[in-house]
């Protein structure tokens, strides 16, 4: 039986302009333990894929499964990184952000404090831990997300383009700290994104989907190299022409 | 750096008003050479008079108790409505043509069917403030549990929260900055009104102050009640401002 398993699942958004098919006959399962990039590009649809496995919303056609048991609504046991930082309870310390999963299930109080502070250090913000969200940079906002995720400590981690917002360089160095977290915590996460680049360096397999509307998985790319990834080995190379060719096929309308 | 700021803050406000207190004296001596615009020295003198015979305590007591109960009754009521107007969308339905209804309807507008019903006494000040206090307080506070951000309700559904715990610990500390914002403007009003209802309507109070001056030509406890009314307006708000800063400025600057 597949970790997660979304069979067939289609979404068609009714609306007073008419009815919008987002995604159609999508089905893809995730093994335990992988870190899979749905790669497409923009209003293809892989958001609402992201949307529906989490239960913010409901797929209108298909099922989703998680360890065989239908996924209706939010829980615990899928952790969201969104791509904005409006997520962030800005009334809340960067620790107790990170906290607040256990606060919401009463963990003590000194419990909550250890291991919020554990992944306030896996995530490189050691020390930062009394500052609100409107005192860290956008990059620092995104490592409290990723904290307060797996500080719930779920069974998968979904991210809906979480670098999407920073610039180049920041971007680069919190692929590297997403791939070495994943490393050590060998969570499964499913990673939104438009970027080849950032697929190719963090994924165990690539998605590739067909441009929306009614977009669906196209292909999917398996990329076989160690960890850390050297951008510029021929393996890397190889991999991203793939991809870049079946990417290039949806901008360009080879249908 | 803090210090020098305040420093300067308080320096500005005190020059602020010896400028004031300048353009008004020379005003009254070469301008308006008038018993009816007395300089600000008899004035001040006059105000001297009235502390020590304790009649300007007498009456600021008597209007700032009957604005702080009322104030504090009127945001009491409006709050909960508030709150329960921008999360249920039926007792949104129900209950908006209501707000929309009476904050037409100006609290000055009231004040005869006040005395009607609760006589000259407190019972009509503090019932004139509680309604001018509740409308505002109402619509600012349901338009703040609207503005709490989609995807921090998410984070804390996909954290495991239950919808008792979104509302506590997510939609309400969210709203907190926009109730004080409408508690401050219903202080305001509340100023605006209880002069209104104390012209018309009272045995004490600084309103019933002018009116009485007005009626024996006192120029003089006119400009003291006057300059009282100000002082303590700007008193209130800089409280208030101090408050917000306290509980929300940490997170929204424009504050």
């Amino acid at each position: 039986m597949a970790f997660v398993a979304l069979e067939g699942v289609g979404k068609v958004f009714r609306g007073r302009t008419g009815t919008w098919e987002a995604v159609r006959d999508f089905s893809l399962t995730l093994e335990e333990g992988e870190f899979f990039c749905l790669l497409g590009t923009s209003g293809c649809g892989k958001t609402t894929v992201l949307n529906m496995l989490a239960g913010f919303e409901a797929p209108t056609s298909g099922r989703i499964l998680l360890d065989g048991k239908p996924v209706t609504t939010p829980g615990a046991d899928r952790g969201v990184v969104f791509q904005g930082h409006d997520s962030l309870y800005d009334w809340l310390t960067a620790l107790d952000n990170i906290g607040f999963g256990l606060r919401l299930r009463g963990t003590p109080k000194a419990e909550r404090r250890a291991t919020a502070e554990r992944f306030l250090h896996m995530v490189g913000l050691t020390g930062q831990g009394a500052k609100h969200p409107s005192e860290l940079s956008g990059g620092m906002k995104q490592r409290i997300q990723i904290a307060r995720a797996l500080a719930n400590d779920p069974r998968i981690l979904l991210m809906d383009e979480p670098f999407g917002a920073l610039d180049a360089m920041t971007r680069a160095v919190l692929q590297g700290e997403l791939s070495r977290i994943w490393a050590e915590t060998r969570k499964t996460v499913l990673f939104i994104t438009h970027d080849i680049e950032e697929a190719v360096a963090l994924a165990t397999r690539v998605g590739v989907m067909k441009r929306g509307p009614g977009g669906t998985l196209k292909a999917v790319v398996p990329v076989d190299l160690p960890f850390p990834r050297d951008r510029t080995s021929d393996g890397f190379m190889r991999a991203f022409r793939e991809v870049h060719a079946l990417i290039h096929e949806e901008i360009h309308g080879g249908h | 750096m803090v210090a020098t700021s305040r420093a300067a803050t308080v320096a500005g406000y005190l020059a602020g008003f010896a400028l004031l207190f300048l353009i008004w004296h020379l005003a009254s001596v070469f301008l308006v050479r008038s018993v009816l615009f007395p300089s600000p020295w008899p004035v001040f003198e006059r105000a001297f008079v009235l502390i020590e015979d304790r009649i300007l305590q007498e009456q600021i007591v008597a209007s700032m108790r009957r604005i702080l109960q009322g104030f504090l009754l009127g945001s009491a009521i409006g709050v909960p409505i508030g709150l329960a107007i921008g999360s249920f969308r039926p007792v949104r339905l129900l209950l908006e043509p209501w707000t929309e209804f009476f904050r037409f309807i100006p609290a000055v507008a009231m004040i005869t069917v006040a005395v009607i019903w609760f006589g000259i006494g407190e019972e009509s000040k503090v019932f004139l403030i509680a309604y001018t206090t509740i409308f505002v307080v109402i619509i600012s506070t349901a338009a703040g549990v609207g503005a709490v951000g989609r995807d921090k309700i998410r984070a804390a559904q996909c954290l495991g929260a239950s919808r008792m715990q979104i509302f506590a610990l997510v939609a309400l500390p969210a709203t907190v900055p926009y109730i004080l914002t409408g508690m401050r403007v219903a202080m305001a009003n509340a100023f605006v009104t209880i002069v209104a209802a104390e012209l018309v309507a009272s045995n004490d109070g600084l309103g019933k102050m002018l009116w009485d001056a007005r009626l024996f030509m006192q120029v003089e406890d006119i400009f003291v009640a006057l300059i009282s009314l100000g002082l303590l307006g700007f008193l209130t708000d800089r409280i208030f401002r101090l408050l917000i800063r306290a509980f929300a400025g940490r997170f929204n600057p424009t504050m």
